[in-house]
């Protein structure tokens, strides 16, 4: 919302050494953020009233022509314009070299310097209403057509920014933070705000005291959506054009002159925040009803809209038409213009929530609809009807005030709320003087009285439908106006408890650490909802996933089940810089609308599946120890659906299976475009795994005599697995490693040789070489004897 | 014979003359000092003298022993002192590289944070990233139709975006509503972090993104004075900048706290003098807060002239992007390497 400083001024006399830096940093603190302001006149230095005096064609260019203007100054200037409404005699305005203004009504400004343009000398511009962001004071049909003064008391050499009284700076406030304040929603509000703020005494505004026959009949049908509706009815008004000063302001606050009864409407709701309106007094048949719309009644709007309502719409109706969107906008009917003679005008106040649904829903968001559904008060139709009476008999005197009737059904009525002393003070963190708390409410507009350490505080009206209503809000209040700076800080006191273990969090936290660092994995981050692309490619089906309403596009409308198809995108966007990469992530998946988990997921990407595929296990096999969980077991039971045929494990604990790794299978590579690398993924349900509290290994005794090892190697029958060799070489050792395998060469077509380490030892002495022969022996015998092993000999 | 060790002595030190490098200086102290070397002769040679040669041979035979050992072991050290420098390498050759894999910046700045407030005594809580009218909004006192509600453009589930309260759900909006369901759960007084994402249904640009992870804090005591809050504050901002950092509280509204601030922190560009990144006011929007309002305390099941305390919410995203000087949010959410690695 905008905020002038002149309007402002009017009510409240600001400190003269009050710098409107201090001012704006004040309300910031205090009320609401200021997220800027405006010192129109400085914006206007070295713009002027000129008078085309002659003009001649351009030379070189059909749409410019030269003008020679009269600024005031002893000589003619000479400025080339390309504007199509020039004539001799026209009085414009004119950007002197020196001065800013807005290139094509956009931008920044910039400078206008003394130029040649198309080789004619210009000295500055003759201006758009753009130009000079006058766009609401001098709306211009058409691009090209310049500001014309006529009608305006100017002369050449004039300021523009005296001509107008533009003089005043405009502050912007942030809409956001007063969602809440529905008093501050005018100048009078902000007004009323700074004078607390500052302790200064505020104005009053016109009373409305005429003395009045009733006037036109007002029915309303719910007094839960129009607590109170004033009509005043006008007669002989004479709508010609509002004075300067009233276009200006309008104008400076982004709102449109159109004719003096509009414009007072604009200029009433602007000033105490309540929307008002003006209906022809023909065109209203037999009285006015406050109803609510049949379905399915039409409106025409303004705009040649038609509008079908709906019955929790507002309507403002004559006895035999829809006239108004109540609150909102009015309809084509009804509209004021330039040779209306009699009016009646609305002042009334409408419920918040009904008001904001029917803009809501027919997208009709104006500047009443947006008043109203803050809650106003009604109060503040005796305010808005005081300042009109007074503009009216100002602006146009030969208007008479014929008629008025006023419907109060449910008045505002002023909150109270009771607030223990020592409550403020503990919350507060400080002591507090009784004076001191009625002083600075009593700035605010309450009315405090205080008895046994209660404060009773009487809420203003302006304040009591929006945010005060409880003992946190009389707090809030204290400490804003008092200054929030102003409380000290004191460390919290608190009562030592049992130190906290997370077990589940850190063994995630460990998980990552360790595939990062350790592992050389990237984590990344990626997005809940998935590609269709991605999902199909990871061979998941979508009909029973999670879908968004309102997906970020439609084919992102699905909520991950998996983590997996995210990596795919993943690897399919980095194959395009990286030759090999390996990428992790741990984030939530969604099954149903009440169950998600916790998963982790990794893609290893290279040049070679088979190798990539140990990794992946060893990086799984790692967490129990590394990571403080269960164990658990390889096995082959659940294929994942991206996984290639055969290549794939999965990972089991004693509730089941709970994840797998495999090799990214081609046809899922080709659905998801990525070309040359092998992939490896894996996935797992980090729910699923248990965190251990502490660790769980327990020391072994270093052997007391050196353990001598032994490589072997044994060439056997494809189809026998490592476990095999290992579950019965095992016992046997003090402990085994595999070493690698090998196929082709010496080795005969279906089988390979598979070689390993043992450790042997003994606790009755160092082992001879006799007693190393015969164990090695005896674990050849085996291997031949129970898995038709071929131990070569030759060594 | 003791001629003879004469001689000895002699050919030592003609042998010990005779060595230029390792492999000399090694046959040389084979030939004397091994088992079957010549000082072991001399030795075992002493038994079959006249008695009163032995001893004198015997003292002769090892000075020569002596002699042979001290001067092998300097001349060996002198040897391999120069040894190493006959090697030519390339040292700007870089290490070894074991740097690869890492984790995404937005996780270390929620790590850094997690350390902190758990060594004030905060649990770390994890709520469910679906949630529902009621527990986002309502719960929070967002009054129906209320105009903040719409601030927070919210991921509606399919199926459910008719319905209303309980039976809407929606990807959270904001972790608000869970921290709530966790006061519910485990009653007052409570002190925790909930670090998550969140997501809202808007359209992107450099600084906005529909998934970012906020990270909030909050405390609930007896009598909690809100300028106590500022331990909150202070505590995520001196991690964040490794310094103390001059913050200001002023008026803001959340529907959720009252009263409610913006919190504000000195501009680290400009030192509050002014300039482009703070809109020359000096003072950057960092995060908002507050004292839970009494209707949500209310909603936990907490007696609101009770129980007070202290809220924060602060977005990670923009505190790392300040801290690396990132200009695109969306960034993150790209598992670009490129991007990522320069965090590792
Ligand atoms: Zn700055």
């Amino acid at each position: 919302m905008k905020i002038s400083l002149n309007w402002i001024k009017e009510f409240v006399d600001l400190p003269a050494d009050l710098s409107i830096t201090q001012l704006a940093s004040d309300l910031t603190m205090r009320t609401v953020e200021v997220e800027g302001y405006e010192d129109l006149g400085a914006s206007l230095d070295n713009i002027v009233v000129a008078r085309v005096e002659v003009i001649q064609p351009h030379p070189q260019a059909d749409r410019l022509r030269v003008a020679k203007v009269d600024c005031g100054e002893a000589e003619l200037s000479q400025v080339v314009c390309g504007g199509s409404n020039l004539y001799e005699g026209q009085l414009v305005v004119l950007a002197k070299p020196g001065s800013f203004v807005k290139w094509h009504g956009e931008g920044e400004p910039v400078e206008i310097k003394a130029s040649k343009l198309r080789g004619v000398d210009s000295a500055g511009m003759i201006c758009a209403s753009a130009e000079i962001g006058m766009e609401e004071l001098f709306p211009a049909k058409e691009e090209a057509e310049i500001v014309d003064l006529q009608g305006y008391d100017a002369y050449p050499g004039q300021p523009i920014s005296a001509l107008l009284g533009r003089n005043d700076i405009i502050i912007e406030v942030d809409n956001k933070s007063i969602t809440n304040r529905p008093d501050l929603w005018g100048q009078y509000g902000i007004a009323r705000e700074l004078a607390a703020i500052y302790d200064l005494p505020l104005k009053p505004l016109p009373v409305f005291q005429e003395i009045l026959p009733s006037g036109i009949n007002v029915e309303i049908e719910n007094a839960d959506r129009c607590a109170r509706y004033a009509a005043l009815s006008i007669e002989g008004i004479q709508n010609e054009q509002s004075p300067v000063w009233m276009r200006e302001r309008l104008a400076s606050l982004d709102v449109r002159p159109v004719n003096l009864m509009v414009d007072i409407t604009n200029y009433v709701m602007l000033c105490v925040g309540e929307p008002t309106h003006a209906f022809d007094a023909t065109h209203v048949d037999g009285g006015i009803v406050v109803r609510q719309a049949k379905q399915g009644e039409k409106l025409t709007l303004l705009n040649d809209e038609v509008l079908e309502l709906r019955e929790s719409d507002l309507l403002i109706a004559d006895k035999t038409k829809a006239l108004a969107l109540a609150g909102v906008m009015g309809g084509k009917l009804d509209s004021v213009l330039d040779d209306t003679r009699d009016v009646i005008l609305e002042v009334a106040n409408f419920d918040a929530i009904g008001t904001r649904r029917t803009a809501t829903h027919f997208g009709l968001r104006t500047e009443s609809s947006s008043r109203f559904e803050k809650a106003l008060d009604t109060q503040r139709v005796d305010q808005a009807l005081g300042l009109t009476v007074a503009l009216l008999k100002e602006l146009m005197p030969e208007a008479r005030l014929t008629g008025f009737t006023d419907l109060v059904l449910k008045p505002t009525a002023a909150g109270s709320v009771e607030v223990e002393k020592q409550y403020l003070e503990k919350r507060l963190g400080t002591e507090l003087k009784v004076e001191e708390v009625k002083a600075l409410l009593g700035r605010l507009g309450f009315d405090v009285t205080y008895k046994e350490g209660v404060f009773s505080c009487l809420v203003p009206s302006w304040r009591a439908t929006g945010d005060v209503s409880l003992p946190a809000d009389i707090l809030e209040e204290i400490a804003r106006i008092r200054g929030y700076e102003s409380f000290a800080f004191t460390p919290p006191v608190v009562a030592l408890g049992k130190a906290l273990n997370q077990p589940q969090i850190q063994m995630t936290q460990h998980i990552a650490q360790l595939l990062s660092q350790r592992l050389g994995m990237q984590e990344v981050f990626t997005y809940p909802w998935v590609e269709e692309r991605y999902l199909e490619a990871a061979g998941i089906e979508k009909e029973s996933l999670l879908k968004l309403a309102t997906p970020p596009s439609p084919e992102q409308a699905h909520l991950r089940p998996s983590l997996v198809p995210g990596l795919i995108e993943a690897v399919q966007l980095n194959q395009h810089h990286f030759e090999s990469f390996k990428i992790f992530e741990q984030g939530v998946v969604f099954f149903d609308l009440h169950n998600q988990a916790q998963h982790l997921a990794f893609a290893l990407a290279g040049e070679d599946a088979e190798k990539l595929l140990f990794e992946a296990k060893g990086a799984l096999q790692a967490i129990p120890r590394l990571a403080m969980s269960e164990a658990f077991d390889f096995v082959q039971e659940e294929a994942p659906s991206w996984a290639e045929h055969g290549l794939w494990l999965n990972v089991k604990n004693k509730q089941g299976v709970f994840g797998g790794l495999g090799v990214l299978s081609s046809k899922a590579k080709r659905a998801a475009g990525i070309k040359r690398l092998a992939v490896v993924m894996a996935e797992i349900n980090l729910d699923a795994l248990h965190a251990l509290p502490s660790r769980d290994n327990a020391f072994k005794s270093l052997p007391v005599y050196p353990l001598v090892a032994k490589d072997l190697s044994v060439i056997l029958e494809d189809k026998v697995s490592w476990a095999q060799v290992e579950k019965l070489v095992g016992p046997m050792v003090r402990d085994i490693a595999y070493i690698t395998e090998f196929r082709g060469g010496q080795v005969p077509e279906g089988k390979r040789s598979l070689s390993f380490r043992v450790w042997l030892g003994s606790d009755a002495g160092t082992m001879t070489a006799v007693e190393i022969d015969k164990r090695m022996v005896a674990i050849t015998r085996r291997l031949e004897k129970e898995l038709g092993g071929v131990v070569p000999t030759t060594k | 014979m003791l001629e003879k060790l004469e001689t000895m002595r002699q050919e030592a030190e003609n042998d010990l003359q005779s060595i230029t490098d390792l492999q000399t200086l090694q046959k040389v102290k084979h030939d004397w000092l091994s088992k079957a070397g010549k000082v072991t002769e001399l030795l075992k040679a002493i038994p079959t003298l006249e008695p009163e040669q032995r001893r004198p041979f015997g003292i002769g035979a090892n000075e020569i022993k002596t002699m042979l050992t001290e001067r092998l072991n300097a001349l060996e050290e002198q040897l391999l002192d120069s040894a190493g420098s006959d090697l030519k390498l390339d040292l700007t050759i870089p290490g070894f590289d074991f740097t690869r894999g890492g984790l995404h910046p937005t996780r270390q700045m929620r790590d850094d944070l997690n350390q902190a407030f758990l060594s004030l005594g905060f649990e770390i809580y994890n709520g469910a990233q679906i949630t529902t009218e009621q527990s986002a909004f309502d719960n929070l006192n967002f009054k129906p139709d209320h105009p903040a509600r719409e601030t927070m453009d919210t991921y509606w589930i399919a199926g459910t975006e008719q319905k209303s309260a309980k039976e809407r759900y929606c990807l959270r909006p904001h972790l608000t509503g869970a921290s709530v369901d966790y006061l519910k759960e485990h009653g007052a007084p409570a002190r925790f972090v909930y670090p998550g994402m969140v997501y809202r249904n808007e359209s992107t640009d450099p600084g906005h993104e529909r998934a970012f992870y906020q990270y909030e804090a909050l405390i609930v005591e007896k009598d909690f004075s809100f300028a106590s809050g500022r331990l909150l504050i202070d505590t995520i901002l001196e991690r964040v900048f490794g310094k103390p950092i001059e913050t200001r509280m002023r008026a803001g509204f959340f529907p959720f706290v009252e009263p409610g601030f913006e919190i504000d922190m000195r501009c680290q560009v400009c030192g509050g003098k002014g300039c482009g990144v703070c809109k020359y006011v000096g003072w950057i929007e960092i995060m908002p807060g507050g004292v839970p309002h009494p209707n949500v305390l209310l909603a936990a099941g907490l007696d609101p002239m009770e129980w007070s305390g202290f809220y924060i919410n602060i977005g990670l995203d923009r505190l790392v992007m300040m801290r690396y000087g990132i200009d695109d949010v969306r960034l993150f959410h790209s598992a670009d390497l490129r991007f990522l690695e320069q965090f590792k």
